[in-house]
């Protein structure tokens, strides 16, 4: 029990730790975001009027005790009319108005995080099934011509950028073949995945070049063990050694590998949401950098990390539940 | 072993290509902007032009045509390889060290009375290891205003230690037990000559692997900020920066666009096949 404390005491310390240094390197350094806002031909007198508006005339302090101060309140709202906080059960989560959309944080985020759900989702399962099938396929066939291939392919795969693949792709089945959209979302979902089938092939092929590999070296182990030899001496068939005898002793390992990413999904897709012109929180995030709107970077960095320590957190639970030792140390 | 291994590595057909590639990358950028012979920023309107009045593509005088600004594209690649080496090789130096020298000294404090130097090093990597990356590295471009090569390359090194400290780390917990790091420590050595005598050599395979495959990632970060447009102001030319200014005129001039994208793919899959081929011939377990 005292081991599961320590491990959630731990996460929250990350997640406050990563907002904090976004909020001081947000905050310190020299560009100033009232006068982004403004333009560059503002006079002087409404950029200091801006600043006054968001409060960027405050010193930091104040104004990271207004952030963190203000990020979750249990009471209810004082006027519903300018509340800019979401709000489960009786408690409410506030991240504050963006600068520029002068919308409240939290439903900008809440509008965005769907798209790119399912953007990562899609580009999961491309890589959990081509990375299976091809890592299985190459190990079953080791050093034949087909393993080389798959190899190699990887190789590719792990080299060529996303946006390299991305603009690629768009090139040949949006531009020249005309089968998919070139970018943009949808407002139906068949329109939505239709045209999410680019992005997250973009996505997904990467993550299957990297597990490719993966699969491929773990099955390699496996199939030199002894109960693998016993199993091909009784006769059973090629598929079933390989599933149900050496696939199936992987799976712990390659697993806790896609849990890990369930984490960096949401961050993961930045440069293909902005090839796509995808709405979700990469596009967001780059934007509210370039725009110097600092209430949304925080929002977005504050989940971000949120998702990767809580999917750190639940495999490292995992392994303590199924493992004993893991919890003594 | 250094002969044995430098054997498995030549036999290792993927790796000498990765070599010969790397080798090529350097070679152009060391010579290519001289053999181009054109300055990178400089347009040149005297060229011949294309049937619309356009730049022209490929004559005698501009190997590669020119790009919509009627600059020598062959000269501009040749900057932006010196830009993607230097970015690529420079930041994984300094990611490296202060990995290494993070890592040894956690791993060296840990469970000691310095314990509390470890303990506060490993959080500090953790909160590291959760931030998103790119992210980081974009604000502090954006906040930064204008940005230096310099900036770029101390952004890239300084944000991306985390994951080289814990592996150090934890190969530094293995050597510290080992008989002769015990010994002479029992002979009264300081523990930064044991440090710097017998645990850095013992880390060195896992770093030369590291660093290998973060030559490829440096490269890809680079680019990546240069296509989003947060990496070196125009003109200066760098591959991520070319591809993005040339995919609008894809259907055009495809020249604008191929170019710098098979310069940043070939980068990265030379450094990527480089460091396959290292760890391959310092560890013969792991094929």
């Amino acid at each position: 029990m005292s081991w599961l404390l320590r491990r959630l005491a731990v996460s929250a310390f990350t997640v406050w730790a990563v907002v904090t240094a976004t909020f001081v390197v947000f905050n310190v350094l020299p560009e100033d975001p009232a006068r982004v806002i403004a333009g560059p031909q503002a006079r002087p007198a409404d950029v200091a009027r801006i600043r006054e508006q968001l409060g960027l005339d405050r010193p930091l302090h104040v104004r990271y005790g207004r952030f963190f101060g203000g990020l979750i309140s249990l009471r209810p709202p004082a006027d519903p009319a300018t509340d800019s906080a979401v709000r489960i059960g009786g408690v409410g989560l506030d991240l504050g108005v963006s600068y520029l959309r002068r919308r409240p944080v939290t439903e900008l985020l809440g509008k965005a995080l769907p798209p790119t759900l399912l953007l990562g989702v899609l580009a999961l399962i491309v890589q959990v099934v081509v990375g299976g099938v091809a890592g299985c396929l190459a190990a079953a066939r080791r050093n034949g011509l087909l393993d080389w291939g798959t190899v190699a392919l990887t190789l590719i795969g792990i080299s060529a950028p996303t946006f390299l693949t991305g603009l690629l792709l768009q090139h040949f089945f949006a531009r020249t073949l005309g089968w998919f959209p070139l970018d943009g979302y949808g407002a139906t979902w068949g329109e939505r995945l239709h045209a999410a089938a680019l992005p997250a092939a973009t996505l997904g092929l990467f993550g299957a070049a990297y597990y490719t590999r993966l699969v491929r070296d773990e099955m390699l182990v496996l199939l030199r063990q002894d109960w693998v030899r016993t199993a091909w001496a009784k006769g059973l068939p090629r598929w079933r050694v390989l599933v149900r005898h050496a696939l199936r002793n992987a799976l712990m390992p390659l697993v806790t590998v896609v849990g890990l990413e369930l984490g960096g999904l949401v961050g993961g897709a930045i440069v293909t949401e902005k090839i796509f012109r995808w709405p979700g929180i990469g596009s967001l995030s780059v934007d509210a950098i370039v725009e110097r709107d600092g209430p949304v970077v925080f929002g977005v960095v504050l989940l971000l990390a949120s998702t990767v320590v809580a999917a750190n957190f639940l495999v490292d639970l995992a392994y303590a539940v199924l493992d004993p030792r893991v919890r003594r140390r | 072993m250094e002969r044995r291994a430098l054997r498995r590595f030549q036999r290792n057909r993927g790796a000498v290509v990765g070599l010969v590639i790397v080798a090529g990358l350097l070679a152009f950028a060391a010579i290519g902007p001289l053999l181009a012979g054109h300055d990178p920023n400089t347009s040149d309107f005297a060229a011949a032009r294309d049937g619309l009045g356009g730049p022209g593509g490929p004559s005698r005088a501009h190997p590669l045509g020119l790009d919509p600004l009627f600059r020598d594209l062959a000269s501009r690649l040749a900057h932006g390889a010196r830009v993607s080496l230097l970015v690529g090789l420079v930041a994984t130096a300094v990611s490296v060290s202060v990995g290494a020298v993070v890592g040894m000294v956690s791993g060296w404090a840990a469970d000691g009375r310095a314990g509390f130097v470890d303990s506060a090093l490993m959080r500090l990597v953790d909160v590291g290891l959760s931030f998103p990356y790119l992210l980081l590295v974009m604000a502090i471009g954006t906040a930064l205003g204008d940005v230096t090569i310099v900036t770029i390359l101390l952004v890239l090194g300084l944000t991306s230690w985390f994951g080289t400290a814990r592996i150090v780390r934890s190969k530094t917990l293995q050597v510290r037990s080992l008989d002769f790091v015990v010994a002479s420590r029992a002979l009264g050595q300081p523990s930064w000559a044991v440090l710097l005598r017998h645990v850095l050599p013992n880390v060195a395979g896992p770093l030369i692997v590291i660093a290998s495959a973060s030559v490829a990632q440096m490269i890809i970060a680079e680019s990546v900020l240069a296509y989003l447009q947060v990496g070196l102001p125009p003109p200066t030319a760098t591959w991520g920066r070319m591809l993005q200014e040339g995919q609008r005129y894809y259907t055009v001039a495809p020249r604008l666009a191929v170019a710098p994208g098979l310069c940043i793919f070939l980068g990265v899959l030379g450094f990527n096949l480089l460091g396959e081929g290292v760890r391959d011939a310092l560890d013969p377990k792991e094929t």
